[in-house]
């Protein structure tokens, strides 16, 4: 469901308005130079309120105290450990309970799209978990299994597990019917149907959903390091806002904002390598 | 998140519904639709737990059993939860929800459009509102209580900024869905330009919009519930919040239960309104 929310229309708008090949350079320069002034009014207003004293610098650091903020952090860490160990342990959640969570997850569509007793089954209680905000359960299972990793890891696994059940079933569905029955009439088994047809077909989808759930996933471990936690990035800025320390929260922010672009991206290399035929039916 | 193709025109589904049909017909096309399972499901999980709290599998203070969830429900809705009614809690939360959404959806959809119609506009936000888009919401919750107290107004400035990105690159990615074909033919039948886009690409745009409209609502659902467990003195998740420092796993159970209803039943007014709205959804 992200794909066309990625797509930002420039060639549609290009179109739109039509015009040689230099007249739109010209134009995609001028659009950029926009975005550039929109940056440098931002940035002005920034140093402008932070350095009139307009607003306090507890609430909003100016760039020299952020600078220091993020030196500070990447050199000293924050409560006697790293940075990077703060980002490798939400990393390392997030890769946890997302990872066990898709797997089952995708079986469990592929199941229910090719089944229909089996989705009658389980549709209920994917429909029931998929809107139910992730951390009401939070607090169950910390006060089941404590608040260290095997709460925070089974509730991204049931974070995981709808949204990626849901888009391998609708992936399964999504097969062109002229293609099963193409491998049908040429004498193809029901499991090789499944594993040359329809799997190849859902796969595109399957990936969709993976990178909507990683999205997911890393939403909710950062609000449950930020509810019940004592490591971990999303704690960091808890815990930094506590002693009113905005620059570290600032600092945090954007690397939680650069952790997630990455999860991202990675997923979208991933996903370009193994289905390099998407988009060309 | 699927986009259900429409069930057939609405004459056509009227025309079926008129057609007399005994309860036998329905009871069999129950059967036959394998519906049944779905309640079997249900069961099963049900049948598990009250065995699992029958048999004293798991102490009682960890696992409440179902009839001590649903004395729980009775008392909460009848005498509230520490001194707040089950609605004025489910209220609290309904409403931080809904004004943050709608106040996401009525700044939202204008800027969109302008950004899908604007190469210029597009230039000025777009940067913006793609770095807040994949941005954890509860991540800058600490920043907006440091500015804006943990009163609702942090809470509907929170909403308002989870919704307010998938809200407007779904509605320009609207704007880019439109066939150019369809410009061109209202251009060259003399459409003027606003008329292009009151009746060629706003149209062309909504499904689109609704569909932002709806993940954007789940968003702003879980992230309330996230921020009320925070910082909150009442609301659904301040109460399962609560509920867990005095180890009353039966409230926080009915707690669970209420959220997950009210979240199906959100999502489905949502995709109610848009099949009114949105007919022409998938009829290209």
């Amino acid at each position: 469901m992200t794909a066309p929310f990625e797509s930002s229309g420039q060639e549609d708008a290009a179109l739109l308005s039509g015009g040689t090949t230099a007249g739109r350079l010209w134009r995609w320069l001028g659009d950029f130079r926009i975005t550039l002034a929109s940056l440098g009014i931002l940035l002005l207003l920034w140093c402008a309120l932070t350095q009139s004293g307009l607003v306090n610098e507890l609430f909003l650091p100016g760039p020299a105290l952020l600078w220091d903020g993020v030196l500070d952090l990447i050199e000293n860490g924050y409560r006697s450990r790293t940075i990077w160990e703060h980002a490798g342990l939400s990393l390392e959640r997030v890769l946890a309970g997302f990872g066990t969570g898709a797997l089952a997850g995708t079986l469990l569509g592929l199941a229910m799209g090719a089944s229909r007793p089996i989705e009658a089954f389980f549709s209920p209680l994917v429909e029931f978990f998929r809107p139910l905000p992730q951390l009401a359960y939070l607090v169950l299972l910390v006060v089941w299994f404590g608040i260290e990793e095997t709460a925070q890891i089974i509730l991204l696994f049931l974070t995981a597990l709808p949204v990626s059940a849901i888009a391998a079933r609708d992936g399964v569905r999504s097969v062109s019917l002229q293609r099963l029955q193409v491998a049908r009439s040429l004498g193809a088994s029901q499991w090789q149907v499944f594993r040359y047809v329809v799997f190849p077909s859902a796969l595109h989808e399957i990936f969709t959903g993976a990178r909507l759930a990683i999205g997911v996933v890393y939403a909710t471990l950062i609000a449950a390091e930020i509810i019940a936690g004592s490591t971990g990035l999303g704690w960091m800025i808890l815990d930094a806002g506590r002693f009113l320390r905005s620059d570290y929260v600032f600092a945090g922010i954007i690397a939680i904002g650069l952790a997630g672009l990455l999860l991202d991206r990675l997923l979208l290399v991933i996903e370009r390598r193994i289905v390099h035929w998407a988009g060309k039916d | 998140m699927p986009i259900e193709p429409s069930a057939g025109s609405g004459a056509a589904a009227e025309a079926r519904q008129a057609g007399p049909r005994s309860a036998r017909d329905e009871v069999g096309s129950w059967w036959r639709s394998g519906r049944w399972l779905g309640a079997l499901a249900v069961a099963l999980v049900w049948l598990g737990w009250y065995l699992v709290s029958a048999f004293a599998l798991v102490p009682e203070m960890l696992l409440p059993g179902p009839g001590e969830v649903l004395a729980a429900l009775v008392d909460i809705v009848r005498n509230g939860y520490r001194e707040t009614t089950l609605w004025e809690n489910g209220s609290a939360t309904l409403w931080r929800c809904g004004a943050g959404f709608v106040l996401a959806c009525i700044t939202g959809v204008p800027l969109g459009l302008a950004m899908g119609y604007s190469a210029k506009v597009r230039a000025a936000c777009n940067y913006i509102v793609q770095f807040m888009r994949p941005l954890p919401p509860l991540s800058y919750l600490i920043l907006l209580i440091l500015w804006l107290g943990t009163g609702d107004a942090s809470k509907i400035a929170l909403l308002y900024l989870t919704a307010f990105p998938i809200v407007a690159s779904s509605a320009m990615a609207g704007v880019g869905a439109t066939k150019l074909q369809r410009v061109q033919a209202a251009r060259s039948l003399g459409a003027g330009e606003w008329q292009i886009f009151r009746h060629v690409v706003f149209p062309s745009a909504l499904p689109l919009i609704f569909t932002g409209a709806r993940i954007a609502l789940a968003a702003a659902f879980s992230t309330v519930v996230a921020a009320e467990l925070m910082a909150a003195t009442d609301g659904l998740g301040w109460m399962v919040f609560s509920a867990s420092r005095f180890l009353r796993n039966d409230v926080i159970i009915v707690g669970i239960l209420v959220l997950g209803l009210l979240g199906m039943a959100l999502g489905k007014l949502l995709l109610t309104i848009d099949r009114r709205i949105v007919h022409w959804r998938g009829v290209d």
